[in-house]
């Protein structure tokens, strides 16, 4: 190829590079054979221990679930994996299609109209929210939960800096866990509130029963509700109580945890709002015969074509994730998705009951309904001293609520537990044990 | 003529079996009766077998890089290799908790923090992030980044523009705009950055000069050096947007040439594959003046053991939840292990190769507008077709009845009727061979049959003007319009 363009050597391909730019060695290494690349590579991730190594009971946004191995089947279809962006409609129908599929589930789960295919995650689907509901409504105040997990906080915060919007806290009852409807109320009244969210469950694991009186509360703010996918399976669609936006996290459909990435940001919204969302949406329409076909649509929302007045930046989203969300679905069934949220939530209880009575920490610590995660207060000792008792025992007890960083201050002692799969009753006892043996004379959370 | 993509005529999802309804979902204990769904989600009950099939053959009506080239212009669509699927499906990559103790998870740790010392070398500066999702998240988290250095300063109320040629990707000035930015486009001469221009609109208003080098054109800029002062005369930042970083690896790199930030995407550069659409990987990579500011936990090495290090008082805090996209770390650090340094210069010497070569011989048949000396990637302007009553678009719809891959088209946007064809390093002379062989069947090809393509494709051309005046975007859609259609 050198000759045919009249070139003697690859060097002569950079003459545009200036010779102050230009590099010497990187300091690399060299390169590996593939059997040398296994190796070092396993003999790194052997330096872990596995969820299924512990009695594993961690949760929050990410989720460790069962996932039939019929969804990895389908995402190792390379037609899928190895394709870009359906740019190109007519040779992407089979992405196309299974998007379409995929935007029509969380329709249906959320009972909302429009649903996009697809955000990063569920922190920055909430912030995508943010900006949306500001679209919709003025002022310069988004209202969450404080028992939003700080992760969350912190990146809605950091979708919020751009326009110089406030993300504040909705404080809750000490009792309950419960949203504070009455500061809600006031603060809304007061004016300049463009939004407010609401977690389902809650950051704390519990199911808010006040959340179902947001929006009448609210009135004509902009009302977005971060749901757990599974718990929609049994609870009623946020649609139903007035959510104008439903974002939430779908890892836990059909992708493993793998250490935090690729998760799945969801997002849905009502029709009169659709030209204000954010991302990909894939539309049905006809080819020039007349049959059904499919393509991204409404782009002149986006990046590509609107630059600066995108109503989001984003471009590559999780594509695959979205297919391996409404393939696990389609394997599991809506009547198996509510089996499976009524087994881990009769287990959660369990847990909760079984270590009620221990002295040194408080199971649940709030007064509420909870599907299939709850938090437990540790009275004696620190949160982190406690998970370190419990693995010692095999047993990955769930994990700190506590915002790390040091500017965050004290905080109180409080662990999100989370039943999964693999828990059965003797796990449950085991934690039990554990626990109490942390608070035992032996034992001692530090 | 020989290829042919599967047609099949697969129904929906939901009309492979009868719905049941009538039935709910029972009480979970202590939840309140209004709290509860009344019926069960709207979803068919499959069989496995069902649903394997149904996107077996939907797969089968999709084009990847495994299927044909995949020419689309910074995009890098390279092949993803096998042994990156392998890894990053290992027992002990993927059921990982991020919220596991760090003792359990030093693997996982190790395994980032090695990408991150490759990726410093890479880059040329000092700290890297992988927690960016994709690259406009890269940008995002750059800009922000930017932001509290100059809040820092006392300067954020006066620097309020972020500048970027007119050949910039549509993610610079979206992302510059939700960083509450005002955007100034620089016209660009030749292809390339106006330097004249640049330093006539930089200023102390200026926060931030967004570049991506090699340029969307497919040129290297090669003034990057007086660009690169000319913002810094100013007081301001410039960002390396890593697009198109493939033409360059090992031979300059953004901290050489002079930038303070940069986002690259392992889904091009290194090889992670794309998804139709996603997941990607975001590299935030910044040198000394704004690393303080990158987003918590750092992952930091401490003797033998690995720490999520929280303790970073300027940082901006999370842009995601947990640490990035583990899974395509993985997979990037699979394909720079497999290249270390040679292989990594060669990447860049053989995608530029290629590039050139095809450009040549596609020259033949649209005009070139700008230099011939180009990197990863090349423009082609459309616009002799106009004269056959033809658009680009009409011919990017043909390539596709050759079995290969359509273009990027319509931009940059300063060329008219843009065709920006990339094809990395991975495709073999023959297979370009082939594509410029396709490439001049398609454009030789009668007006009519160009009109009409794609023809053997699993659908014929898709009106998206319909798809937009009328939309129709989910299950629920199609379920009111066949109602309406109901007499």
């Amino acid at each position: 190829m050198l000759s045919a363009l009249g070139l003697s050597s690859t060097e002569e391909l950079f003459a545009d590079v200036p010779k102050k730019a230009r590099l010497g060695r990187l300091g690399i290494g060299p390169g590996h054979e593939e059997f040398e690349v296994v190796e070092t590579i396993d003999r790194i991730l052997e330096r872990n221990r596995t969820l299924t190594h512990f009695a594993c009971f961690l949760g929050g946004r990410v989720t460790p679930r069962y996932v039939p191995a019929a969804v990895d089947a389908i995402l190792s279809r390379s037609e899928f994996y190895t394709a870009y962006t359906p740019y190109e409609s007519e040779t992407s129908q089979g992405i196309l299609r299974s998007l379409f599929e995929f935007q029509s589930l969380w329709v249906e789960m959320t009972g909302l109209d429009v649903a996009n295919a697809s955000l990063y995650d569920g922190a920055t689907a909430a912030g995508e929210a943010l900006l949306f509901c500001r679209r919709l409504h003025e002022g310069h105040r988004f209202l969450v939960p404080a028992s939003l997990p700080w992760e969350e906080k912190s990146v809605l915060k950091n979708y919020a800096t751009g326009p110089n919007l406030l993300v504040e806290e909705i404080p809750y009852d000490p009792r309950t866990g419960c949203l504070d409807l009455e500061f809600v109320r006031r603060e809304v009244a007061t004016g300049n509130v463009f939004g407010v969210l609401a977690d389902v469950p809650n950051g704390f694991g519990h199911v808010d029963e006040g959340v179902l009186d947001l929006k009448s509360t609210i009135g004509d703010v902009p009302f977005v509700v971060s749901a757990d996918p599974l718990s929609l399976s049994t609870l009623a669609p946020p649609g139903s109580y007035g959510a104008d936006v439903v974002v939430g996290e779908g890892q836990g459909f059909g992708a493993a945890p793998s250490f935090g990435g690729p998760l799945l940001g969801l997002f849905a919204c009502r029709r009169e709002h659709m030209r204000a969302a954010p991302g990909r949406i894939v539309g049905a329409t006809l080819d020039a015969v007349g049959q059904r076909a499919y393509t991204l649509t409404l782009t002149t929302r986006e990046q590509h074509i609107r630059r600066s007045r995108a109503t989001s930046n984003i471009c590559t989203n999780e594509g695959l994730m979205a297919l391996a969300f409404v393939v696990y679905a389609s394997v599991v069934g809506p009547r198996g998705l509510a089996q499976l949220q009524t087994a881990l939530a009769e287990k959660a209880h369990a847990l909760a009951s079984a270590l009620g009575g221990i002295d040194g920490l408080r199971a649940p610590r709030f007064e509420s309904p909870f599907l299939g995660e709850f938090t437990v207060e540790i009275t004696k000792g620190t949160a982190r001293g406690f998970l370190d008792h419990l693995e010692q025992h095999r047993i990955l007890g769930g994990h700190p609520l506590a915002d790390p960083r040091p500017s965050a201050g004290s905080q109180p002692e409080r662990v999100l537990v989370a039943a999964t799969d693999w828990i059965g009753a003797p796990e449950i006892q085991k934690y039990a044990h554990a626990a109490r043996s942390a608070f035992g004379p032996s034992g001692g959370a530090p | 003529m020989t290829y042919r993509q599967a047609r099949w005529e697969e129904p929906d999802i939901w009309d492979l079996a009868p719905l049941r309804t009538g039935d709910a979902p029972g009480t979970i204990s202590g939840v309140p009766e209004r709290f509860r769904r009344k019926e069960f989600v709207r979803w068919p009950e499959l069989s496995e077998q069902e649903v394997m099939r149904h996107y077996t053959r939907l797969s089968q009506m999709n084009f990847g890089v495994d299927s044909g080239s995949y020419p689309l212009g910074s995009c890098t669509m390279k092949y993803n290799p096998k042994v990156s699927e392998l890894l990053a499906r290992r027992k002990h990559a993927v059921e990982l908790h991020p919220y596991q103790p760090e003792s359990t998870v030093q693997g996982a740790l190790e395994l980032i923090w090695r990408l991150e010392q490759v990726l410093t070398k890479v880059t040329g500066m000092p700290e890297v992030s992988l927690q960016p999702a994709a690259g406009a998240h890269g940008e995002y988290a750059s800009l922000l980044m930017v932001r509290a250095y100059f809040r820092d300063r006392g300067e954020d109320g006066k620097r309020t523009e972020v500048l970027l040629p007119d050949t910039a990707h549509g993610t610079n000035p979206a992302s510059a705009a939700m960083a509450g930015y005002t955007t100034r486009e620089i016209p660009s001469k030749e292809g390339c950055v106006n330097l004249a221009a640049l330093k006539e609109a930089a200023s102390e208003k200026t926060a931030c000069f967004m570049l991506t080098n090699p340029n969307t054109a497919g040129l290297f800029e090669s003034e990057i050096l007086e660009i690169a002062k000319s913002v810094h005369d100013v007081g301001g930042m410039l960002y390396y947007d890593g697009a198109n970083l493939n033409a360059i690896l090992g031979i300059t790199n953004p901290g050489r040439m002079g930038f303070d930030v940069a986002h690259l995407n392992l889904h091009k550069t290194f090889a992670t594959p794309h998804g139709g659409g996603g997941p990607g990987a975001g590299v935030l990579a910044a040198g000394a003046t704004l690393a303080p500011y990158l987003p918590v936990p750092r992952i930091v090495k401490q003797g033998r053991k690995f720490h999520l290090e929280y303790d970073r008082p300027k940082s901006i805090g999370k842009i995601k939840t947990a640490y990035g996209n583990f899974g395509l770390d993985l997979r990037a650090y699979a394909f720079a292990l497999t290249h270390g340094e040679e292989g990594l210069k060669h990447v860049a010497r053989r995608s530029v190769l290629n590039s050139n070569y095809v450009a040549s011989r596609l020259g033949k048949f649209l005009p070139r507008p700008f230099r011939p000396l180009v990197k990863h990637e090349f423009v082609l302007a459309g616009t002799p077709l106009k004269e056959r009553g033809l658009r680009t678009l009409d011919l990017a719809k043909r390539l596709l009845d050759e079995g290969v891959h359509a273009p990027t088209i319509y931009f940059p946007s300063l060329v008219d009727e843009a065709l920006m064809v990339e094809l990395p390093e991975t495709e073999s002379k023959r297979e370009l061979d082939h594509y410029i062989a396709a490439f001049e069947r398609a454009i030789n090809d009668s007006t009519e049959n160009l009109h009409a393509a794609p023809h053997f494709t699993s659908v014929r051309r898709v009106d998206e003007v319909r798809a937009a005046r009328e939309p129709t975007l989910s299950w629920k859609d199609l379920r009111a319009g066949a109602k309406a259609e109901t007499p």
